[in-house]
């Protein structure tokens, strides 16, 4: 037998039935004309011999179907017949219909979304060949780490410290006794960068990278060469290759990119590659940096504050270490040699102090790169994906009491259909395929959904200074399948209960017409259960949005400790070979007073770490006379600002005075300390005119004489109450050269005032860009951001759960009350009030809310734990706002009764018992 | 027509196959033919009911054996006619050596006489 020639029937038949089927006919109309002529010649009447000619075949329609069954096309059949049947049905009840697919496709859409980019933020991996190979290097310590300098990734954690950055002596000792995995590589998100090309200032994105990162990224540039070790090496040409997004917005994807040179942080560089569409670098699969450079070009790009190359300091760790497994090599086994390895090279490099703790190595996934999106976004993101869970559930759940009550209604129909000789199994496959044409209908619509909802999401998420390295989208097949997978699950989930249901129909007891009042019972009760389950999963969701908003109004409603209006940011980052160490000082002095009479502008100041902005620097603060303990932490924020930071941000002045521009390089040393500052070091007495050190990069101590307090502020974040923090001015700082951020206070909107501080700042220096132009109250939005994204997306799933109970309430009131006509007609004839029969109705609903809103509430207690770290300013078991949803809810259901209820003590006696 | 019990056979199981590819292996045949040629054949001994004949071909037809083509029959009519493939004669091969030795076999069963029998013949 063949398979080809059984495809090719089955095609035929599937793609062409109504010829085929007349082929059919023809063949058998001869058949029976030839037998009926042979019937004939042997001496019978005409009419006689067709009616037995026929009558011997057997009826042209069983043969028909016969002969399809021969082809095996019986069963695709009838699915073509249940599908027409069923958008029959569906057309026939466009509001149902309608319900059904908008709330499915808003359930499924929602999960897609949040779901794509879920995928996108926690399980891509680095687009390079078998990315599963590749592992980050990482150590953790105790609190007391030998480990005193870390440029980048460091976190602490519950029992000390945790980070991927080593220091490069290391890496390369590492490198060097490395035995089990594959040759080890280095790289560096060495961050903005200015970049001049053709004349034109602009500021990109950098990684640093090791000579034999490519090869063991095992990437190829689409164009041009990749960076080798011959590049990794200190005198070589400088180059760098970059990204195909930058090739595209600035090159416009000519070749002729090749071999051109640039400046970067002003030194003259080559490029020599692009990369290719979706290599993103390791640090993420989120954002790529614009441009690659070697290593070995850290003295000439990067280095600023360090006198000398961090490349040569062992007490310096900033670089991420990466490397591929080998087939057959036991990633224990490198662990234990690299630790050791880890061990004596910061013995012999660092020669750390008694009782400092030397860090363990931990050789971790790297195929997700660093991802420290990842870290910040894992904890959000799983929320919102169990809550757009949850609603998908509740449009299930309402789906399948809409379902219910249809098949309670359509009981004769499956009556008829039974006794007519349908199996039972035809009648629940029918069931089913209508589900799961509603599941598919909804699912295509909320792929759409997802679509628009995922790029909008994005956009919402997109940190505006990396909107140049736009995120790269993530809808792809993984996301689809996941949306296919979604709607089969909700179709069958809502279709199994009602096609069970009609399954179950009595023949004989549906065919009498009084079959209605013998089920009602049992049909009230699973629809009465499924709406107080979708009261419950309501309950969750409104209260869920309930507390995430009143956390965006308790953080909205913290006072800064300064004016937030009409402040316009932006930073400027000086390249170290124009303005070496020392140099900064005076060009901060010539940007604040160009900047200042600029027209529009009030007031300016420029201060190194801008408020409510996640930036933080802290540095020691040792009052004269106090003797810290070891290991004692005596570090406290500071901010680095100039002559009018305080009048700028209208941060009071409370005891001495503010910084000036008597305090110069050379005059006495001072700072302004603010109230909890003073409160924690100097119990309440005045701190002015006392000193303290402080020490700088080279752990030389510094002395400082305090001139005045300032009223307290928020520092990095709004949900921190204001620390202790001290003020020195620029000119007098330790160090200065990480870039300052001047902050004006305008008259005029920053998108009018942009240009002319643009000019200001260039009409100093033409090749220092702007970076990151933004107002403060951006800037506040900007960390409230994962606040205000779960308050939104928490809120609209509030909103849609309201609406889907009060449908289901509606719908099951509504049948209920239907179903019950005679019931009720009789008790009014017995002489029931209305008002009782509605009050009768409305107490159902409530009973069912009440036990809805206790179950809903039990749940929310039990969730509240796991939600408690991302609220602000209120318990997670928040009386009010659980009080809150939960009358909310009674009162949606009593609304949503409300009409059931008023029908209900409308029917007329004689006419209900008439229709009996 | 009229039919006698003792004449006529009723089919094996599965034998209509194998009789229907035997037919069209003589000559391409319509539908009807194929039913008059399995009588003639028989000698009218076997009856074919004719609601399983169509059926039958189908399936054949299906499964690669046989192939039908349109064509003009004696009486100038059009009609389907069914020729054997390749893949049907191999088929038809099997099938006959396969009934020949079931035949055989059950003829052997059928034939043995008890030993006693025989000795007292």
């Amino acid at each position: 037998m063949s398979v080809g020639s059984r495809m090719k029937t089955w095609w035929r038949a599937v793609t062409r039935g109504a010829e085929v089927d007349a082929q059919v006919d023809e063949e058998l109309r001869f058949h029976i004309e030839s037998y009926a002529e042979d019937l004939m010649r042997g001496g019978m009447a005409r009419e006689e011999a067709w009616r037995q000619a026929k009558a011997e075949l057997g009826s042209l329609a069983a043969a028909r179907e016969n002969s399809r069954q021969a082809w095996g096309t019986s069963g695709f059949d009838e699915l073509r017949g249940d599908l027409r049947y069923a958008l029959r049905m569906l057309a026939k009840s466009p509001g149902f219909a309608l319900i059904a697919v908008g709330s499915l496709a808003l359930g499924i859409g929602a999960n897609t979304a949040i779901f794509s980019i879920t995928k996108h933020v926690l399980l891509d991996q680095l687009h390079v060949p078998h990315a599963g190979q590749l592992r980050l290097f990482a150590w953790t310590s105790k609190p007391d780490s030998a480990v005193h300098s870390v440029w980048g990734d460091y976190h602490s954690t519950a029992g000390g410290v945790h980070s991927s950055s080593f220091s490069y002596p290391i890496y390369q000792e590492l490198r060097r006794q490395n035995r089990d995995l594959s040759d080890l590589f280095a790289f560096k998100d060495a961050g903005r960068m200015d970049a001049t090309v053709n004349g034109q200032a602009e500021v990109v994105h950098s990684e640093l990278v090791s000579g034999n990162y490519y090869q063991q990224m095992e990437v190829q540039p689409q164009l041009g060469r990749a960076i080798g070790p011959a590049d990794d090496k200190p005198g070589a040409q400088p180059v760098v290759v970059i990204s195909n997004g930058y090739w595209t917005r600035r090159f416009n994807r000519s070749p002729s990119v090749i071999g051109k040179t640039i400046l970067l942080n002003l030194q003259p560089v080559t490029i020599i590659g692009v990369n290719p569409r979706g290599f993103t670098g390791a640090n993420s699969v989120q954002t790529s940096p614009e441009v690659f450079a070697p290593i070995a070009q850290e003295p000439l790009l990067v280095a600023r504050i360090w006198t000398g190359s961090i490349l040569e300091s062992p007490q310096r760790w900033w670089v991420q270490i990466m490397a591929r497994t080998r087939p057959g090599a036991s990633e224990a086994a490198a662990q234990a040699q690299l630790d050791a390895t880890l061990h004596s090279a910061v013995l012999a490099l660092m020669k750390p102090k008694a009782g400092d703790d030397i860090p363990r190595l931990l050789i971790t996934d790297g195929s997700h790169g660093m991802n420290e999106a990842a870290r910040q976004f894992s904890q959000p993101l799983h929320v919102l994906l169990a809550l757009s869970g949850l609603v998908l559930l509740l449009a299930c759940a309402n789906i399948a009491n809409l379902l219910l009550a249809r098949s309670a209604a359509r009981q004769r129909e499956m009556s008829v259909r039974l006794a007519l000789g349908a199996g039972r199994a035809r009648i629940l496959r029918q069931m089913l395929t209508e589900s799961l044409l509603l599941a598919a209908c909804g699912g295509a619509l909320g792929l759409l959904l997802g679509y628009v909802g995922q790029i909008a999401l994005l956009r919402l998420t997109a940190d505006p200074s990396a909107s140049e390295a736009a995120m790269q989208t993530s809808f792809s097949w993984g996301v689809f399948a996941f949306n296919a997978a979604l709607a089969l699950l909700t179709g069958i989930l809502f279709g199994v209960a009602p096609a069970w249901q009609s399954m179950r129909t009595q023949v004989h007891s549906s065919l009498k017409d009084n079959a209605t009042t013998t089920t009602r019972r049992r049909h009230g009760y699973g629809g009465k259960a499924i709406v107080g389950f979708q009261i419950a999963l309501s309950m969750l969701l409104v209260a869920g949005a309930g507390v995430f908003l009143r956390t965006l109004v308790n953080l909205n409603r913290v006072d800064p400790g300064f004016d937030t209006r009409n402040l316009v940011l932006f930073e400027i980052d000086p390249p170290q070979s124009r303005y070496p160490t020392g140099k900064e000082g005076a060009l901060y002095d010539q940007i604040e007073e160009r900047l200042a009479a600029t027209p529009g502008v009030e007031s300016v100041s420029a201060a190194s770490i801008p408020l409510l902005a996640r930036d933080n620097s802290n540095d020691d603060f040792v009052p004269a006379g106090m003797k810290p303990a070891k290991g004692e932490n005596t570090a406290e924020n500071d901010d680095y600002v100039g002559d009018r930071f305080f009048a700028t941000m209208r941060i009071p002045i409370v005891a001495g005075r503010s910084l000036g521009p008597q305090d110069t390089t050379s005059s006495l040393k001072v700072a302004v300390v603010n109230e909890a500052l003073a409160r924690k070091y100097y119990k309440g007495g005045n701190p002015v005119g006392k000193t303290f050190t402080t020490s700088d990069e080279e752990n030389q101590e510094l002395l400082y004489t305090i001139v005045g307090v300032c009223a307290n502020t928020r520092y990095s974040s709004l949900r921190d109450d204001p620390p202790p923090t001290f003020y020195l001015h620029y000119r007098q700082a330790p160090d200065v050269s990480w870039g300052m951020t001047f902050i004006a206070r305008t008259r005029v909107a920053r998108a009018a005032i942009a240009p002319s501080l643009r000019s200001a700042v260039q009409s100093v220096d033409r090749d220092l860009p702007l970076i990151n132009v933004r107002t403060q109250k951006e800037q506040i939005d900007e960390i409230t951001m994962d606040e205000r994204l779960i308050a939104d997306l928490t809120g609209g799933f509030g909103i849609l759960a309201l609406v889907l109970a009060c449908i289901g309430i509606y719908g099951v009131m509504a049948y209920s009350v239907s179903q019950r006509t005679n019931e009720i007609g009789i008790r009014m004839a017995l002489g029931a009030e209305r008002a009782r029969v509605q009050r009768m109705v409305l107490g159902e609903a409530s009973w069912m809310a009440v036990l809805g809103v206790v179950a809903g509430l039990g749940g929310a207690l039990a969730l509240a734990r796991l939600i408690a770290s991302m609220l602000y300013g209120l318990n997670p078991y928040d009386p009010a706002t659980f009080a809150g949803s939960a009358l909310l809810l009674l009162g949606v259901a009593l609304a949503a009764s409300w009409i059931p209820a008023r029908r209900a003590a409308g029917v007329d006696p004689m006419r209900a018992l008439r229709h009996e | 027509m009229a039919k006698d019990a003792e004449k006529t056979m009723d089919l094996l199981q599965g034998t209509l196959d194998m009789l229907v590819l035997k037919a069209v292996s003589l000559g391409p045949l319509h539908g009807y033919g194929v039913l008059l040629r399995i009588r003639q054949i028989s000698q009218d001994r076997l009856e074919i009911q004719q609601g399983s004949l169509y059926p039958a071909l189908y399936r054949l037809e299906h499964e690669g054996w046989i192939a039908g083509e349109w064509g003009q029959s004696d009486n100038k009519r059009r009609a389907r006619f069914y020729h054997l493939t390749a893949a049907g004669r191999r088929r038809l091969e099997a099938e006959a050596k396969k009934w020949n030795q079931f035949a055989d076999v059950v003829g052997t069963i059928l034939s043995t006489v008890p030993e006693g029998t025989a000795a007292s013949r």
